[in-house]
C-alpha cells in the first residue's frame, strides 16, 4: 500500500509540509515501519481532509506529536502534529486551557506556569511529548495519588475521527455526566478512535510551596522499607519515589547508592514540618545525604532527574516489566521479584513509585520478557496487584484460568474500534490483543 | 406479564421470595426520584454474579429487556421500567467483601449503601468521598451507574475518579473484569470510565473495587450570609482566585433557608437571601490561613461570616443542606430538581438566568449549588395534581436546560440523563457525538437488550 496520493497531500496542506525523500523523513520517525510520506497539517480540516483521502486510498496512517512510531506502517502516511501547538485559550477564571495536540508537553507545562496555573501530569518522554500525546497514552504516574491519572485533566476536546469526521465534545464545567462518558473513554486510546485536534484541559492553582526531601541508601531494600514507615505515619506525599544505584546516576550524577526522592508540594506550613518528618524516617532507615531543598532550581532539577529516568523506562517498553501491587505490600514484592530475578542490581535498573506500589524494571538484552512477566504477574496478584495494562489483563486472565473472560474482553476491545474504524485506518501499530 | 415458565425458571435462579410479579410490588419498583413511573413486568433480585448471569441468559432466550435498578434514589428516571422489562435490582448484593486501608482500596458489590460503606471506613479512620446528598439510601452500584456527585467534587472529584475496577456482566451474559485495584490495570481501552455513567446500558455492574483515602487530619466549616445570592456567587469566584480549593463550596437562597428552617430549626436568619456554606480540609497546620483568607475574601460582602466552633455546628449545617430537597414539600406537594452546570465564571449569569426563567413562566423556583463547581439545582415547585402546571414546570425545565447549554455548559452535572433529560441530549451533542455514543452502545449491547430506552435510542 505505497498508493499514497502525494501530489493531493500537497493540495492538501501546502508543498513544504509534506516530506517524502526518506533522508528528510528520518528526523520525524521512530519505530520498524516505512511510511511513503511524512505530512504536517496546520489546523483540523486539514487533519480531516487527510484522513478522508487516506480512507479514498485505503492507506493507513499513524500520528504523533513531534515524532511518529512508524510500527506497523509500510507505506502509509505519518501524520506529525507539531505545526499545531498553540494554546487557543488560558482562561484562568475557569482554571481551564484550550490547547492544540502538538503543543510540547514540556513548554505547556512552562506556559501553565506563568499564568500562576498547574498541569500536573509527568510527560512521557521529556524532550518530545506532546499534550496530544499524553491524553493518547493517558497514563498514571507518580503524581496520581494526590492528583489522580491523566485522563482526570481532559474535560473536552476536538478530534477527526477514523473517518475525517470532526467531532466536538466536552465543556468547562468540572462537573458534567451528560451522554457517554466518551471524554475519559478518548483518554489512553492511542489514536485508535480519532486524532486529537484541540484539547479542553483542566488546570488547578500552583501549590503554595514545593519542596523535596532525598536521601541515599545502600540497600534497596531498606530504602524502600522507609515508605511503609511514612503511610503509616498517615504521610502522604504528592511523590514517593525509588531509583535504584545504576538509574540514579543518570537522575542525579554522582550518586552512589539508591536514591529517595520524596516531593511535596502543597501548603508552606504544613510541608515544613512533613519535611522534617520525612528527612527523620529517611535518615533513621539508614539513609545518608540526607537533605531538604527547597530551592526552586535545585528542586526543579531533583525532579527532572526524575523525569529523565521514568523517560528512559518508557523508551523501551519491549525491554520493562512493569507491575503494581498494593503500596503496603511493596517489601514483599521487592523481595519476592530478587527471589525471581536474582540480584536486582544486575538489571539496568528499576524505579519504585511508592505511592501507587508501582515497579519499573529494565530488562537487559534477551530476557524473555513474556516468561519473566508470567511469573512476576502471579507475584504481584498474590500482592493486590498485576502487570500493568492489557498485557497484564490477559496474564489475570491465565491466572483465573478464564480463557473466556479474555476472549470476551479483546472481542469487546476489537469491536469498538472497528465501530469506529471500520477500515482500520488509524494507528496501525496499536495491536488490542496484547 | 411473564410467563409461568420464565417466572418458575427465575424463582430456580434466585429463589422463591427474591422474585416479586404481584401488581402492588410491582408498583412500588416503577418510581424512582423523579415523577415519572412504568411497571416492569417482574422484579427480580439476584444475590451473586452467577445468579446474574443466569438471569441475563434466560432474559436472552426469552428476549426479554432488563432494567438495573439500586435504591431507586436517581433524579434522571435512569431505573424507571419504562418499556417491557424486567427489573434487575441489586439491593441484595451489599456484602462488603473487602477494606484494605493499608493498599487505599475497598471491594464492594453493588447494592452496598453508601453510608454503610462510610460507617465501616470511619470506624478504621477512611472514607470514600464520593457523597451525593442521597448517601444516606443510595448504593455505590447507583452511584456508579448515574456517575453521582455531591458537595465535594470541587476537591475530590466525582464517583468516576474513585472506581478503580468493575466485574460486569455484559448484555450476552459473558462476565469480564476491567480495570483492578490500582490506577493501571486497564485492558488498552478504559473500560471502567465508559461503565461509569452509563446508567446500566452497557453492563451489569456485579463488584466495585473503590478507591478509599485517610480521613483528612483537620477540616473546617465556615458560614457565609449574604443579601442577595448574587454576592454570594462572588465570593466564590474570589476564593478561586485566591487559589484555595476548597472541598465544599454549598449555596442556598431565601426560599430554600426557610424550608430547611422550618424542618431543622438550625438557626439560619430567615432574612438572609442567600448562604454559603465552605469547607477546606487537610493539614492542621494549614487551617488557621486558609480561614482567615477566606474569613477576609467572604466578609467583603457577606453580612455575616462564621466559623463552626463545634462538631454540633458542622452537623447543624450539614442538615440543612441536606435536607434541601426534601424540605420543600411543605410549601407545595411535587418538585422538579435540575442539575444544570456552567463553568464556574458564568455562574452569576446562571443565577440570573434561573431568576428569569422563574419570572417568564411564573414559576417558585428554590436554588442549592454546589457553587464551586457552577453546578446548580433549581428546585420548581408546583402541584402534579394540576395539569397545566405541570405543563408549564415542563417548559420551565427545558428553558432552564436551554439556558446552561446557552451558557456553555451542560444540562447535567451529576443526575444524568435517563429518560428525563434525553430530549434534551441532541441539543448539547453534536451528530458526531451522538453517532460516537451508539457506536459505543452498539459494540456492548447490539440487541439493546439492556435498560432500553435510557439516555440514547439506537
Amino acid at each position: 500500500m505505497s498508493n499514497v496520493n502525494i501530489s493531493k497531500l500537497k493540495e492538501i496542506v501546502g508543498e513544504a509540509n509534506v516530506i517524502d525523500s526518506s533522508s528528510e523523513m528520518a528526523k520525524y520517525l521512530k519505530g520498524p515501519g516505512k511510511p511513503a510520506v511524512v505530512v504536517l497539517p496546520g489546523k483540523t480540516s486539514e487533519v480531516s481532509s487527510i484522513v478522508k483521502l487516506a480512507n479514498e486510498q485505503n492507506v493507513k496512517l499513524a500520528v504523533g506529536g513531534a515524532v511518529v512510531n512508524t510500527q506497523g506502517i509500510t507505506g502509509g502516511i505519518a501524520m506529525v502534529m507539531s505545526r499545531m501547538n498553540q494554546i487557543v485559550e488560558m482562561d484562568k477564571l475557569n482554571l481551564v486551557a484550550i490547547v492544540e495536540p502538538g503543543l510540547l508537553h514540556k513548554d505547556f507545562i512552562l506556559k501553565v506556569a506563568e499564568t500562576g496555573l498547574n498541569f500536573p501530569p509527568e510527560p512521557y518522554e521529556v524532550e518530545t511529548s506532546s499534550v496530544g500525546g499524553c491524553f493518547s497514552i493517558g497514563d498514571s504516574d507518580s503524581k496520581s495519588f494526590e492528583y489522580g491519572p491523566t485522563r482526570t485533566f481532559l474535560l473536552g476536546f476536538e478530534m477527526v475521527l477514523p473517518t475525517g469526521e470532526i467531532l466536538e465534545i466536552g465543556n468547562k464545567c468540572i462537573k458534567n455526566v451528560s451522554g457517554l462518558d466518551f471524554i475519559h473513554f478518548a483518554v489512553g486510546s492511542q489514536g485508535t478512535f480519532g486524532i486529537f485536534t484541540k484539547l479542553l484541559v483542566k488546570l488547578l492553582p500552583q501549590p503554595e510551596a514545593k519542596k523535596a526531601v532525598i536521601g541515599t541508601f545502600a540497600s534497596l531494600h531498606k530504602a524502600n522499607a522507609t515508605f511503609n514507615t511514612l503511610i503509616k505515619r498517615n504521610v502522604h506525599p504528592t511523590r514517593m519515589n525509588l531509583i535504584n544505584a545504576s538509574f540514579a546516576k543518570i537522575a542525579k550524577p554522582g550518586t552512589e547508592g539508591q536514591l529517595v526522592i520524596i516531593d511535596l508540594q502543597g501548603f508552606k506550613e504544613s510541608g515544613k514540618n512533613i519535611a522534617n518528618e520525612v528527612a527523620s524516617v529517611l535518615t533513621l532507615a539508614g539513609g545518608f545525604d540526607v537533605k531538604i531543598i527547597e530551592d526552586a532550581v535545585e528542586y526543579d532539577e531533583v525532579i527532572n532527574g526524575w523525569l529523565k529516568v521514568r523517560a528512559e523506562l518508557n523508551a523501551k517498553p519491549e525491554r520493562t516489566v512493569e507491575f503494581v501491587v498494593g503500596p503496603m505490600k511493596m517489601p514483599q514484592a521487592l523481595a519476592q521479584l530478587e527471589a525471581l530475578t536474582g540480584d536486582l542490581g544486575a538489571y539496568p535498573g528499576i524505579i519504585v513509585e511508592g505511592l501507587l506500589g508501582y515497579v519499573g524494571l529494565a530488562l537487559p538484552e534477551g530476557t524473555e520478557k513474556l516468561a519473566l512477566a508470567t511469573k512476576v504477574n502471579k507475584l504481584a496478584m498474590s500482592l493486590g496487584g498485576n502487570v500493568k495494562g492489557l498485557l497484564g489483563h490477559k496474564l489475570k486472565a491465565e491466572v483465573y484460568n478464564d480463557a473466556e473472560m479474555w476472549k470476551q474482553t479483546t472481542s469487546l476491545l476489537n469491536e469498538l474500534r472497528q465501530q469506529f474504524d471500520p477500515k482500520g485506518i488509524l494507528s496501525p501499530g496499536v495491536s488490542l490483543e496484547a | 406479564m411473564l410467563s409461568q415458565t420464565v417466572v418458575k425458571r427465575l424463582k430456580e435462579i434466585v429463589g422463591e421470595k427474591n422474585v416479586v410479579t404481584d401488581k402492588v410490588g410491582l408498583l412500588t419498583y416503577g418510581y424512582d426520584g423523579t415523577l415519572l413511573s412504568g411497571e416492569a413486568l417482574g422484579v427480580v433480585s439476584p444475590t451473586t454474579t452467577d445468579q446474574v448471569v443466569e438471569i441475563v441468559k434466560l432474559m436472552n432466550e426469552h428476549d426479554i429487556k432488563l432494567v438495573p435498578r439500586g435504591a431507586g434514589t436517581n433524579e434522571s428516571g435512569g431505573t424507571i421500567p419504562s418499556q417491557e422489562a424486567i427489573v434487575i435490582s441489586f439491593t441484595k448484593m451489599t456484602k462488603i467483601h473487602e477494606i484494605d486501608t493499608e493498599n487505599f482500596v475497598a471491594v464492594v458489590e453493588p447494592g452496598v449503601i453508601n453510608f454503610d460503606l462510610q460507617v465501616e471506613l470511619a470506624k478504621q479512620n477512611f472514607y470514600f468521598p464520593p457523597d451525593p446528598s442521597s448517601f444516606k439510601a443510595s448504593t455505590i452500584g447507583g452511584n456508579l451507574g448515574e456517575c453521582s456527585g455531591g458537595p465535594k467534587c470541587f476537591k475530590y472529584g466525582v464517583t468516576r475518579d474513585y472506581m478503580l475496577g468493575l466485574e460486569v456482566v455484559l448484555p450476552n451474559g459473558k462476565v469480564i473484569q476491567t480495570g483492578g485495584r490500582n490506577f493501571q490495570s486497564e485492558p488498552g481501552y478504559d473500560l471502567t470510565r465508559i461503565i461509569v455513567g452509563s446508567e446500566g446500558i452497557l453492563g451489569l455492574v456485579t463488584k466495585v473495587f473503590v478507591r478509599i483515602l485517610p480521613i483528612p487530619r483537620a477540616k473546617k466549616t465556615m458560614l457565609a450570609l449574604y443579601d442577595k445570592v448574587e454576592d454570594a456567587s462572588q465570593t466564590v469566584a474570589d476564593i478561586v482566585a485566591a487559589g484555595i480549593i476548597p472541598t465544599t463550596l454549598e449555596l442556598m437562597d431565601n426560599l430554600l433557608i426557610n424550608t430547611t428552617e422550618d424542618f431543622t430549626h438550625a438557626g439560619l436568619p430567615r432574612d438572609a437571601g442567600a448562604v454559603l456554606i465552605i469547607e477546606v480540609d487537610g493539614y492542621p497546620e494549614d487551617m488557621d490561613e486558609q480561614v482567615k483568607t477566606i474569613g477576609e475574601i467572604a466578609s467583603k460582602i457577606a453580612k455575616e461570616f462564621k466559623v463552626a466552633q463545634t462538631a454540633v455546628e458542622v452537623d447543624q449545617i450539614w442538615t440543612s443542606r441536606r435536607s434541601a430537597f426534601g424540605s420543600v414539600a411543605r410549601v407545595r406537594p411535587s418538585y422538579g430538581v435540575n442539575d444544570i452546570t456552567v463553568p464556574r465564571s458564568n455562574f452569576p449569569k446562571a443565577i440570573g438566568g434561573v431568576l428569569k426563567v422563574a419570572k417568564d413562566f411564573g414559576v417558585t423556583i428554590g436554588v442549592v449549588a454546589h457553587a464551586g463547581d457552577g453546578n446548580l439545582h433549581p428546585l420548581i415547585l408546583f402541584d402534579q395534581r394540576n395539569k397545566e402546571e405541570t405543563e408549564t414546570v415542563h417548559k420551565a425545565e427545558q428553558a432552564l436546560c436551554m439556558m446552561a447549554l446557552d451558557l456553555e455548559g451542560t444540562i447535567s452535572g451529576e443526575h444524568g440523563i435517563g429518560l428525563v433529560k434525553k430530549k434534551y441530549l441532541d441539543k448539547e451533542f453534536t451528530p458526531a457525538a451522538m453517532e460516537a455514543f451508539r457506536k459505543i452502545k452498539r459494540s456492548f449491547d447490539p440487541t439493546n437488550r439492556f435498560n432500553p430506552g435510557k439516555i440514547i435510542d439506537l
